[in-house]
């Protein structure tokens, strides 16, 4: 059943136990429009991760919608920054160094430094 | 799948979603497993980051949910406006959808059964209820509360107000008839213990 119901968030096979959880409920997205922008973050698990702050008290659909949006953008823009460390070095396979300089580079990118332990 | 959640700071966006944007970005590359690791932990770093400004700005609006408006403004402040054209975009698109979706409903409340059907549908209704209430075993002051006493008969009303009304008398009926066989079954579960 959950992994059914990951299926549209992706295989289930390398998540932990409570991730595969929050994974079941099926995204919100308006998965019926024509031309559909699906998201390609599980709506249900962003808005989990923004309800796990103790302090955000609701959040609108909407809101987590552009959210979601917003973390696909940066996932892009990180990736491409670590592909140009990668370039620079001569490599083809990205490596962790190559995400670690992308984010000492960028300002905007200090807040993850507490992820690089 | 029901089973006790564990603590929620494990939660994390799903591999496999970053792998796919990894590789729309970054077709016909190689990237490292730890490098992986290591972005779908900044997506959610992100994801709090983002929500936990956008919900001091929210506080500060004093508003109770977190709009849109609360979300491109934490963007701004947090130095990532280049993604608020694109994000913008999006929340037009989801506008447009959540409208088109609204208009569909009620255009389907408004096709279909034509209104004297749907009246006579009522009575039928009402005529039901009025006959299920009668078949109570009244024993013990064993009453159901979530029956009316009278049913009010509804004056002729708009027609996706009377398919409304409707839903809601089904419903209320299945609900009826669900709370008359769980007393009826307790009712014969007591008698039989008392008669051993």
């Amino acid at each position: 059943m959950a992994a059914a119901a990951a299926a549209g968030s992706g295989t289930p096979r390398e998540e932990e136990g409570p991730a595969g959880e929050a994974a079941a409920p099926q995204p919100q997205a308006p998965t019926s429009a024509p031309g559909a922008r699906l998201s390609r973050l599980p709506l249900a698990r962003v808005k989990a991760l923004v309800k796990a702050d103790p302090d955000v008290t609701l959040a609108g659909q909407e809101a987590i919608f552009i959210l979601a949006r917003a973390a696909e953008l940066f996932v892009e823009t990180i990736a491409k920054d670590a592909y140009c460390c990668a370039q620079q070095g001569k490599r083809k396979t990205l490596q962790r160094r190559d995400l670690d300089n992308a984010i000492e580079a960028v300002d905007e990118f200090a807040f993850l430094e507490g992820t690089l332990d | 799948m029901a089973s006790s959640s564990g603590n929620d700071d494990d939660l994390t966006i799903p591999r496999a979603a970053i792998n796919k944007m990894i590789k729309e970005t970054l077709p016909n590359v190689r990237v490292a497993n730890d490098a992986r690791e290591l972005v779908v932990n900044c997506c959610t770093e992100f994801i709090h980051l983002i929500s936990s400004e956008a919900n001091e700005i929210c506080n500060k609006s004093e508003k109770k949910t977190i709009s849109p408006e609360h979300v491109i403004q934490a963007l701004e402040s947090l130095g990532f406006g280049s993604y608020i054209s694109e994000v913008k975009e999006v929340l037009q698109e989801c506008k447009t959808v959540a409208l088109k979706r609204r208009k569909a409903s009620s255009r389907l409340e408004n096709l279909g059964i034509p209104e004297e059907e749907l009246l006579r549908q009522q009575q039928e209704l009402f005529a039901k209820v009025n006959s299920n209430k009668q078949n109570w075993p009244n024993r013990n002051g064993f009453k159901c509360s979530k029956l009316p006493n009278k049913p009010n008969l509804l004056l002729p009303q708009p027609v996706h107000l009377i398919r409304q009304d409707l839903l809601r008398m089904k419903k209320m009926m299945m609900i009826s008839e669900i709370h008359q066989l769980s007393f009826f079954f307790l009712y014969k579960c007591f008698s039989c213990t008392t008669k051993q």
